[in-house]
């Protein structure tokens, strides 16, 4: 009995979850038609109406998707896998999740007014010494100590998980919304000291000025593991989920943990990769941060290696021949395992330009030109959205009791692909135009009749078709995500968890020694901080006033 | 004593499968990241 409860999420806890995905596709639809607008303006072929700034919408599209989509979506679907594999929540535990949400939605209605108002056209972002209204600052800080009662929740889950099975091993993707909780803890403190410490009280006027370096490098302590936020639950996914979909065993249980473990140590004493051209920070640290990036590969190849594996065992167990022939045993027609499928092929380019961005000076062909915004829309925007997708499509119908049809699915696998064609046509483009100088975070501008401004337009009008395509694909996903919701036939769809084969070793009990962990990662942040951190202050430049320059 | 172990080692040997192909699709994202990498490597040598 208490097994079978435990394969499907409890109505309760199914009721929480899905207020955080309301909110989350709701964020699609609203940073979806700003994304459109934006390639549009940058095509030279459209301007904005009724007064709407180029740079209010694109402060929009990156906070509604880049901040507040990807942290529902994540919080709900953390909430409901630790519910699934560690059971359901208790009372308190519940409370805590709602009053959590609440929290987090007070900040971003709070955010979302003052950039509708143009009172905070600072992009997502929110670099001094741009000022925004101080509403805006405390919005945000409302939806960091939200998500804290988020994180709160899954720690205590399985902290009594742990106690009422004796500290054995627990279950893989609990652990693994374990450690994004913990990393998550870990790096917003540096976006909370800025937020409240810097910003807040600069735009109340309670201080004139603002060290900006010091605020560049909290919000980057905090920035790049936001990217791993992102991604360790799409790697959840793939982990635990997809082979539970296609049929197969999780090829290692151990190389699972261990990955994660290694992103919880080296995906936060990095930001100063995306502070390469900055001055203030002396190269030697610099230097440092770029190597412990580096580290960061190891487990995305050990990632990349156990997915391969896991989809060769299959194939193979199915009567695949040859080097390849394992691909054609793969379920292609089943939406749940192709819309990830896309996001994990998005992944190679995505990383590889990922590894020249953090390459030191070679950092300066790319710095802030349009190649960035190419590169983060195939990671965040296809890698992980896609996965995402993938995972709504079963997740959403399991917790509303209904079921993903065949219609359905078909018509998400089309999301799919439309995605796939608009992101190549757009990132492409992004790339392309990026290595020939455009920059990025700009509007539409022939820069006096230049003639090397001229040549990034093409690109700029492929940016525009390959954004309307993906505009199609928003459009579709909506349509599928209201139609499970509320429309679906009723019936019982599958939670996928899958379990590690019967020859795979015994998890090591060290994987779940948070003292090391969390020791090693304080040790590494303040090994890599500590000294440039205090530089930064001992030697700043004159603080600067706010600007509005919007 | 000994007997179940080297029947526990021949069973585990049998059931060994292959991840040639696994192995070579990483090797192929490898060459993938080497490659794009120097191509922005030669750009930053043409340009700094």
């Amino acid at each position: 009995m208490k097994t079978a409860s435990r394969l499907k999420v409890d109505q309760r806890d199914a009721k929480l979850v899905m207020a955080h995905f309301y909110v989350a596709f709701i964020s699609l639809a609203i940073g979806g038609m700003a994304g459109l607008l934006q390639v549009l303006v940058r095509s030279g072929l459209f301007e904005l109406p009724a007064g709407i700034g180029y740079y209010q919408l694109l402060t929009l599209h990156g906070v509604v998707l880049a901040l507040v989509l990807t942290t529902y979506f994540i919080m709900g679907f953390q909430i409901a896998a630790v519910s699934r594999t560690s059971g359901t929540l208790t009372a308190v535990q519940r409370k805590l999740g709602w009053t959590g949400f609440i929290i987090m939605t007070i900040g971003t209605a709070m955010a979302a007014i003052m950039i509708l108002l143009n009172e905070a056209s600072v992009l997502y972002t929110f670099y001094a010494p741009l000022q925004a209204h101080a509403v805006f600052y405390l919005g945000l800080a409302f939806v960091i100590v939200g998500s804290w009662f988020g994180s709160a929740v899954i720690l205590l889950k399985y902290r009594q998980w742990r106690k009422e099975n004796n500290k054995a091993v627990s279950p893989l993707l609990t652990f693994m919304a374990v450690v994004n909780s913990i990393m998550w803890i870990v790096a917003t403190i540096g976006v909370a000291a800025t937020v409240l410490l810097q910003l807040l009280p600069w735009s109340l006027g309670l201080v004139e000025t603002i060290n900006v370096g010091v605020s560049r490098t909290l919000f980057w302590y905090f920035g790049h593991p936001l990217v791993y936020f992102w991604l360790l639950p799409a790697y959840m996914a793939w982990y635990v989920i997809i082979p539970k979909i296609i049929g197969a065993k999780i090829f290692s249980d151990s190389l699972a943990r261990f990955s994660f473990i290694l992103f919880l140590l080296f995906s936060i004493p990095v930001g100063f990769h995306h502070q390469l051209m900055e001055p203030g920070i002396d190269a030697t640290w610099k230097f440092l941060q770029v190597v412990l990036t580096f580290i960061v590969i190891i487990p995305s190849l050990m990632t990349a290696f156990s997915l391969f594996a896991t989809f060769e065992g299959y194939g193979r167990s199915q009567g695949a021949k040859g080097l390849f022939g394992w691909l054609k045993k793969l379920p292609w027609k089943d939406a749940r395992f192709v819309v990830p499928f896309i996001g994990m092929v998005a992944f190679i380019p995505g990383g590889a330009g990922g590894i020249i961005n953090a390459s030191n000076q070679m950092n300066q062909v790319v710095h802030n030109t349009i190649w960035v915004t190419g590169h983060f829309h195939l990671t965040v925007a296809t890698t992980v959205l896609l996965t995402f997708f993938g995972i709504s499509y079963w997740l959403v119908p399991h917790l509303t009791g209904r079921i993903l049809t065949k219609e359905m699915n078909n018509l998400a696998i089309t999301q799919g692909v439309l995605w796939f064609v608009g992101m190549t046509i757009m990132s492409g483009a992004m790339h392309a135009a990026g290595l020939l100088g455009a920059p990025r975070r700009s509007s539409f501008s022939e820069y006096g009749g230049s003639s090397v401004a001229a040549d990034w337009i093409p690109y700029q009008v492929a940016q525009g078709i390959g954004g309307s395509i993906l505009f199609l694909s928003i459009i579709l996903m909506l349509y599928i995500f209201i139609n499970l919701a509320f429309f679906s036939p009723k019936g019982e769809q599958d939670f996928p968890v899958g379990e590690a084969g019967h020859e795979a070793e015994k998890t090591p009990k060290v994987f779940e020694n948070w003292k090391i962990w969390i020791g090693i990662t304080v040790a590494l942040i303040l090994f890599a901080y500590t000294i440039p951190f205090i530089d930064l202050i001992q030697n700043a430049p004159p603080g600067s006033k706010g600007y509005k320059l919007w | 004593m000994a007997q179940p172990e080297t029947v526990k080692k021949q069973k585990k040997g049998e059931e060994e499968p292959s991840f040639k192909g696994a192995f070579v699709s990483v090797l192929i994202v490898g060459l993938f990241i080497i490659i794009t990498w120097f191509g922005v490597f030669i750009l930053f040598n043409y340009r700094f």
